[in-house]
């Protein structure tokens, strides 16, 4: 392997917050990035991703430890680190809402030394990349939230940045446009950039990254491919039921690969710990008459002890 | 592309930005009928004060100094952009680009500068004539570049401000309201400066409005262009003093920033 895209050698970073503790928000991190991965940081709030981003985008000290973007230092060699970034994150902020979408890009292509020409060309295919033609004469501030959400990402592509670091680049995002959004971010990966994609969403790791970091209190748990990930997700699920008596509950209890039955006020929630005993227990469940099943995906939590006792059986 | 052709190009665009905040509150016509009616009131208003306590030396003295106040109060008022909600999102993005945000906001306001000088001009040429005021042309001419330097120096001086306010926002207000009072009151818009202790002079000398008007006064009173002129070197030192210090004042905003994680995406 050649200059790793990005490089973080024991990086740390406290806060002191006046008259408040100090918080360790990353705690000797390491990690490299080959070029043209899209790198997953996958961690609960407050983990420590966003300070991790705003550090290798030049915009925070690390407390110690370095970084390098393509073999520059994030924090001396910041003129040759600037223009190799994009930085994409999510939620409304960041653009001028008074101004139109195209001119928006514009700004930016001048800040990112674009010559009017290059502006006016790039603007354009960007507005088209993103799906934005039809209203790209339009004020921002008249988009939808999903709108805003491509138009940042165009925004971060404007300097037409080889290193892209996405901070929760879909929250707020309905499923059809986030879905949307993924598959962009997989083309740009086939075009050679890298990608940092910051993401709370387990789903949102799986689906669209090569690796992912699992990321707790500032520590590195893991990293892992996504097939393990999803592994584990797939293997862990929660199945909410409503209509069903106790005696099919108990009947469920005995099921190999159910690992919990608990019930609450007129339902109940079955835990499942295996491949393949998700379906089992919904077709029993359907057969008994309930009158509403859903399942949902383990939390971050419950993965990470998982993912830690796997290894912790493999040693 | 050269490193002037891209600060120039920056600077553009961050002008444009500010403008289009500026086009949403005004249109031609409430800019018009609104902001001007009521700028052109207000300086006729302490001319009418001037007659009914004094002769017409009195009147002019107030409605000059008044006019060109009106440069001075909108120049200022580029200390808002920093309340302007979004700049929250977008500092860290201006930070992590290969530009400095510095000369974003050296230029963001800057059409408040533009809109200063015009007002004031409008008044003066306006109620000046309604009263009864010699404008002796050609001299009078001169004016126009001399209010154009007070708006600019104000603009500048508004930009420092906003580089202060930038960290303690909720004195956002005071700020406007103590630099507005003290423009009127230690400026020689409406007392000349003789009438102030000594002490107070040198501060009046270094706020942005002082130099300039008793340049204009100077021309329009037919003081010799030396004089004149003396007057208006010092304004301009005054607004290139008050743009350095801005400057530093946001580029200081910018490593406290990245020191303190203050750079906030406030997402
Ligand atoms: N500027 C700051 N001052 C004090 N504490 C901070 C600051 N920024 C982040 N933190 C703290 O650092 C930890 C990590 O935060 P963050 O990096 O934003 O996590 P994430 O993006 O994973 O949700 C949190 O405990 C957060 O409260
Ligand atoms: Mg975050």
């Amino acid at each position: 392997m050649g200059t790793p895209a990005v490089e973080i050698e024991e990086l740390s970073r406290v806060f002191e917050p006046r008259k408040k503790p100090p918080v360790v928000a990353l705690d000797d991190v390491s990690l490299a990035i080959p070029p043209g991965e899209i790198h997953g940081l996958l961690g609960p709030n407050g983990a420590g991703k966003t300070t991790l981003v705003k550090i290798l985008s030049t915009v925070l000290l690390p407390t110690s430890g370095r970084a390098r973007v393509l073999g520059h230092d994030v924090v001396d060699e910041t003129k040759a680190v600037r223009p190799l970034l994009g930085i994409v994150f999510g939620g409304e902020r960041g653009l001028y809402w008074r101004l139109t979408g195209r001119q928006n890009l514009a700004y930016w292509g001048a800040l990112y030394k674009l010559s009017a020409r290059e502006t006016k060309a790039r603007t354009q295919q960007l507005i088209e990349r993103v799906g934005l033609a039809e209203r790209a004469d339009e004020r921002v501030e008249t988009y939808s939230r999903g709108m805003k959400q491509r138009l940042h990402l165009a925004r971060g592509l404007v300097g037409d940045a080889t290193v892209l670091f996405l901070d929760e680049p879909t929250t707020g995002m309905d499923p059809l446009a986030a879905r949307e959004f993924r598959t962009l971010i997989a083309e740009l990966r086939d075009e050679g950039r890298t990608i940092l994609l910051a993401t709370h969403d387990m789903v949102e790791a799986e689906t669209v990254c090569d690796r992912v970091t699992l990321i707790d209190r500032g520590k590195v748990v893991a990293t892992e491919s996504p097939r393990t990930l999803g592994q584990v997700i797939s293997r862990f699920q929660r199945i909410d039921v409503e209509g069903v008596d106790a005696a099919v509950l108990g009947e469920i209890r005995a099921l190999t690969g159910v690992s919990g039955v608990t019930e609450a006020d007129g339902g109940a929630r079955i835990e499942v710990d295996e491949e393949g005993a998700t379906r089992v227990v919904l077709g029993r469940l359907v057969d008994a008459g309930a009158t509403s099943v859903k399942t949902s995906l383990p939390s971050l939590e419950e993965v990470y002890v998982q993912l830690i006792d796997d290894r912790g059986l493999e040693l | 592309m050269t490193a002037l052709a891209t600060t120039v190009n920056v600077m553009h665009h961050a002008f444009r930005a500010g403008l289009a905040d500026y086009r949403a509150i005004f249109t031609w016509k409430s800019w018009l009928a609104g902001w001007m009616v009521r700028v052109i009131a207000q300086v006729a208003f302490f001319a009418l004060l001037g007659e009914r306590i004094g002769d017409d030396q009195k009147t002019f003295y107030l409605l000059v100094g008044n006019s060109i106040l009106v440069a001075a109060l909108t120049g200022v008022f580029s200390l808002n952009m920093t309340t302007a909600e979004r700049w929250a999102g977008t500092l860290p993005l201006l930070v992590a680009s290969p530009s400095s945000p510095i000369i974003v906001f050296s230029a963001r306001g800057s059409y408040l500068a533009v809109d200063g000088a015009l007002s004031a001009l409008a008044a003066l040429f306006i109620a000046g004539p309604m009263f009864g005021m010699d404008l002796p042309w050609p001299r009078v001419v001169a004016v126009v570049p001399l209010t154009a330097l007070v708006a600019l120096a104000s603009y500048c001086f508004g930009t420092f401000l906003a580089g202060i306010v930038f960290r303690f926002r909720s004195i956002n207000s005071l700020v406007v309201l103590t630099t507005h009072v003290s423009l009127m009151a230690a400026c020689g818009v409406n007392v000349p400066l003789s009438y102030y202790p000594d002490a107070l002079e040198w501060f009046s000398r270094v706020l942005p409005v002082t130099n300039g008007l008793l340049a204009i006064r100077g021309v329009l009173d037919g003081a010799d262009p030396a004089t004149i002129l003396g007057d208006a070197a010092l304004e301009a030192v005054v607004a290139v003093g008050w743009m350095t210090l801005a400057l530093a004042s946001f580029n200081q905003l910018a490593s406290r920033g990245r020191r303190d994680g203050s750079l906030d995406y406030g997402a």
